[in-house]
């Protein structure tokens, strides 16, 4: 039997012929014979389907103390394609107490996006205000009420610029984050924390199939999709020290660090003026907004990582360090300082004739002399290149958007910057820590941790771990990457007796702990903008470091006597609590438990980390 | 030049001009269609318009570059276009972009994401017909269909894996119809389906969950109006309320107000349903159908068993489509995401399927002995 392929292609166009009037009869079912049924499905389409907010991730300090927690809130949205006229706007704005035009205009920007999705217009409206809107219902169909989660600070500014702020997410930060389940409306973490980790914290909004009536409320729940909460997390902060910290400040303008010299775990961090998070939780109104954006105290600045400044006589450790590492010192050089150094024509003056003195007393006293005349033997390019050893000049890498990078000139720079030729007497202005250096105090924290732990840069950080909304450990944050100081143990050791000479005898006695040995250096750092501002940046216990704090007081003048004693408050505020007493080890601490939850054992294993790395780097 | 301009001239002397006028017809209506299902997303109304202009001057060129190709030449080409087609269906598995839970598309930059299976299914109809008219049937047992099974199957296992249900269906389509055209026995392409029912069971156990909840969505809709169901159910009133004359153009309110999920690609049917209503559906699918019967009159009347082969393969393709992808929208299919040729908002579905018309009338053009 042969094949007859012309009959096989008329089979074919059979077949499709017959599947097309299939395809037409059940059109006629569906259009014409049940069109009426459908029509009426389609004009009341009753089904509404609204998001629902996922509550954030809470966050906890390292003792498992909660910073902030989530409470109930109500909404007011307007349903944009529902909204009959604007009178209803008229009608809104009064009970919400805001512009009837700056309701419309919200609802116009969001609907050529997205027609059908609720506008927020109104976030944490008091129930007062939601009965009177329950009340007027029926003239305002398109209004939708919902209860949502609102951040609310535990402790108000506390830590505020670690913890940051939320905000509405902007056009540009939607563009950028296109994909990653954010829309319109939502709040996004704008600093800090907040910002940094916002995609942890905001869990995944859910969705609520509604049934409705004509007029938009709801009869019965269809279905929903629970909206997954954010994951929470723990961060290295201890509150106690955070408050001794900010409490020592007081009203000053400035900003404190203290950290873990071996692990990099940031334990305060402080900036002051400081701004209450709780402000923005609900999206900040346009006037408090204007508030805070025109204060000359500059409240939203965090003044420890996003700004710089000159470190002044602080700056003299890496000078110091230079020297003796460079060979340009010892322990034993001394020198002769008149109150004045003579360069060509001009004339430098020290802040007071020291007479002799040796190298440990140069640093002790914080003599410019000694280090104008080491720094010179030094010289610019060593200076810088020392700096930068120490992580001077470019970001820590620390878990916080927006950290400031602070600037280590040198010849090379500034021929191509400013076009000119570095001056001898600029590399005088260096060796002090005066010209074009800016540092960032945790720049100058981390700088001081690797003299104290013996040379490693630690990695400044704030979390120590990510956990699920049931309370379980998803991530534990490594300590590092730790990047080592090439420079002699040797010189370091010399570094920190000159340090420890500063406290006990030095320009740094305000700073003094009894019973601890404490080593800093002090700074005051002449700056265009007025009166110097003070510096004090140290460790202790000097012979096994478990804090370094550093300390800066804008326009403070002396940091021996502005600074210093801010961080002997951090010093005896930290050592006094249990179980910290000079010569304990804390890198072991206890588990970030958090509260009811029983911390298991491998949980403990897990948080020696800091000895486990000062292990493996004696192995180096 | 005026070698080429003779060709031009006898290319389009021997022009089909129906199915041309077809296809043109199909490309204006989808535009106005995209338009009228994407004017309200965005801040251009036109994007999606602009978007649908690039991928159709792509795809004329594309049909231009098949029709001057001889279809002889391209046959012989049959492990280039074999081997190159796995080649890309493999680059998608290995870095393709994700969207969806599914890995379909190949980023180019600037240029957008292509999608590789769309083109493979050209891939595979002119190496098949090449294939099945180098091996003449009748094929008489189930033995005899195996090398096109392996053929077949090899890019199917492929895009299963991406995981495109829809488009290996669409394999499956192509390859029933050739076999058949080519002369398999109704037996065997039985037992073929039979094995494959048979093996349905373990394919189940391979779906990913939301092919399973389609699945069952399509069976029985109501059982849960909001998950899977609520697509069904929502292009069911879309259409319905079309009633015999519809809304008006731009006036449909079910797909406006975005009750149907994926209007402007999979589902762009419910559109001419709910705005053109029961007239505009037909109207659009006469034109559907006359596409077809001119694809079939095509190789009926080819010159030779590959052309006739190349054309019905073509044929199955576009019909299993239209089929589909209507039938998903009104219940009668169920959701299985593949696209309505020329009016889907999806530029290698287009470039696709004017690649396809242009495979047709390759075939037409040289019907004739004396052709060159």
């Amino acid at each position: 039997m042969s094949i007859d392929p012309q009959r096989r292609l008329t089979i074919l166009r059979m077949a499709i012929l017959l599947l097309f009037l299939v395809l037409v009869g059940r059109l006629w079912q569906l259009q014409v014979l049940r069109g009426e049924e459908f029509l009426r499905l389609s004009e009341e389409n009753r089904i509404r389907s609204y998001p629902v907010t996922a509550p954030r991730g809470l966050i906890y300090d390292r003792q498992g103390k909660p910073l902030l927690s989530n409470r109930p809130s109500f909404t007011v949205s307007v349903l944009p394609m529902e909204v009959q006229s604007s009178q209803e706007f008229a009608l809104l704005g009064r009970l919400l107490g805001m512009d009837p035009s700056e309701i419309a205009g919200k609802v116009q920007a969001a609907i050529r996006y997205r027609p059908f999705e609720p506008v927020r217009i109104a976030r944490d409206v008091s129930l007062e205000v939601v009965t009177k809107i329950e009340e007027r219902r029926l003239e305002l169909p398109g209004i939708l009420i919902q209860a949502e989660p609102v951040r609310h600070y535990l402790y108000g500014k506390l830590a505020a610029h670690v913890l940051g702020y939320l905000g509405e997410i902007s056009e540009e930060e939607l563009k950028v984050r296109k994909g990653q389940g954010y829309s319109m409306g939502d709040l996004i973490g704008k600093t800090g924390i907040e910002r940094m980790y916002d995609r942890l914290l905001r869990g995944t909004n859910g969705r609520l199939q509604v049934e409705v009536d004509a007029m938009g409320r709801p009869l019965r729940v269809l279905g929903s999709t629970p909206p997954t909460p954010g994951n929470s997390l723990v961060l290295s902060l201890d509150v106690n020290l955070q408050r001794a910290a900010e409490e020592a400040l007081g009203d000053r303008k400035g900003a404190i660090v203290a950290m873990d010299p071996k692990s990099g775990e940031i334990l305060a961090l402080v900036s002051h003026p400081a701004f209450d998070p709780n402000l923005f939780a609900v999206g900040i109104s346009a006037q408090e907004w204007k508030r805070i954006m025109t204060d000359p105290g500059l409240p939203l600045l965090n003044r420890a990582v996003d700004m710089t400044y000159e470190p002044g006589s602080v700056f003299k450790i890496v000078t110091a360090l230079a020297a003796v590492d460079a060979g340009v010192a010892t322990e034993r050089t001394t020198i002769n300082c008149p109150g004045f150094l003579r360069l060509g024509k001009w004339v430098f003056k020290d802040w007071k004739a020291h007479g002799r003195v040796n190298f440990i007393e140069g640093v002790a006293q914080s003599c410019n002399v000694m280090f104008w005349i080491l720094g010179r033997q030094v010289g610019p390019e060593r200076l810088a290149e020392y700096a930068r050893r120490l992580g001077m000049g470019r970001p820590t890498g620390i878990d916080l958007p927006s950290e400031a990078k602070g600037l280590i000139p040198d010849p090379a720079w500034k021929e191509q910057e400013k076009g000119e030729l570095w001056y001898p007497g600029e590399t005088l202005n260096m060796a002090i820590g005066q010209g074009y250096v800016q540092v960032s105090p945790l720049q100058v924290a981390r700088a001081i941790s690797a003299i104290a732990n013996g040379g490693f840069l630690p990695r400044p950080h704030l979390l120590r771990s990510v956990l699920a909304p049931d309370g379980s450990v998803l991530e534990r944050v490594p300590h590092g990457p730790f990047e080592s100081v090439p420079v002699r143990p040797r010189s370091l050791q010399v570094l920190r007796e000159g340090m420890i000479a500063v406290v006990t005898r030095g320009t740094g006695r305000s700073a003094a702990v009894s019973g601890l040995s404490i080593a800093g250096k002090t700074g005051s750092a002449e700056n265009p903008l007025g009166e110097p501002h003070a510096w004090f940046g140290g460790f202790a216990p000097a012979e096994d470091p478990q804090l370094v704090v550093v300390v800066l007081v804008e326009f403070g003048r002396r940091g021996g006597v502005a600074a210093a004693p801010i961080a002997r408050q951090i010093f005896a505020a930290y050592f006094s609590e249990v179980g910290r007493r000079p010569g304990a080890s804390y890198a072991g601490g206890s588990p970030p438990g958090i509260a009811g939850e029983a911390p298991k054992n491998a949980r403990e294993k897990n948080w020696v980390g800091s000895e486990i790395l000062l292990q493996g780097r004696r192995e180096r | 030049m005026s070698m080429v301009m003779a060709v031009m001239r006898k290319l389009l002397k021997n022009l089909d001009w129906v199915l041309l006028l077809a296809t043109v017809i199909l490309v204006i209506v989808g535009i106005l269609l995209v338009y009228s299902a994407t004017h309200m997303k965005g801040d251009d109304p036109w994007a999606f318009v602009k978007a649908r202009l690039f991928h159709l001057t792509l795809g004329v060129l594309a049909m231009a570059f098949i029709i001057l190709i001889d279809y002889h030449a391209l046959a012989r080409q049959w492990v280039l276009l074999y081997v190159g087609n796995l080649l890309a269906l493999l680059i998608v598995l290995v870095i393709g972009r994700e969207t969806q839970g599914a890995q379909r598309w190949i980023s180019l930059g600037f240029l957008g994401t292509i999608q590789p299976s769309e083109f493979a299914k050209v891939s595979l109809i002119v190496t098949l017909a090449t294939h099945l008219s180098a091996r003449r049937g009748p094929y008489r047992r189930l033995r005899e269909l195996v090398p096109f099974l392996l053929h077949a199957g090899v890019p199917m296992i492929l895009i299963i894996q991406q995981p495109d249900l829809g488009t290996a269906l669409v394999y499956l389509a192509i390859l029933f119809g050739m076999l058949y055209a080519a002369g398999a026995e109704p037996r065997p392409i039985l037992g073929v389906a039979g094995v494959g029912l048979a093996l349905s069971p373990v394919l189940w156990h391979f779906l990913k969950d939301y092919q399973r909840a389609r699945l069952l969505a399509f069976l029985d809709p109501l059982k849960d109006p909001l998950g899977a169901g609520y697509a069904i159910i929502q292009s069911k009133i879309a259409i319905g309320s079309g009633q015999i004359f519809g809304k008006g153009y731009l006036h449909g309110t079910q797909t406006m107000l975005q009750f149907v999920p994926e209007h402007h690609t999979d589902f762009i049917f419910t559109v001419v349903g709910e705005e053109l209503g029961f007239v505009g559906a037909v109207v659009v699918l006469f034109v559907f159908l006359v596409w077809l019967w001119r694809g079939l009159a095509i190789s009926m009347e080819a010159r030779d068993t590959l052309g006739m082969l190349i054309a019905v393969g073509v044929t199955s393709m576009m019909a299993f489509h239209v089929f589909v992808n209507v039938g998903m929208t009104i219940g009668l299919m169920p959701i299985t995401g593949i696209p309505l040729p020329f009016l889907s908002h999806g530029g290698s579905a287009l470039v696709t399927a004017l690649t396809a018309t242009g495979l047709l009338l390759n075939v037409w053009m040289r019907r004739k002995k004396i052709w060159f």
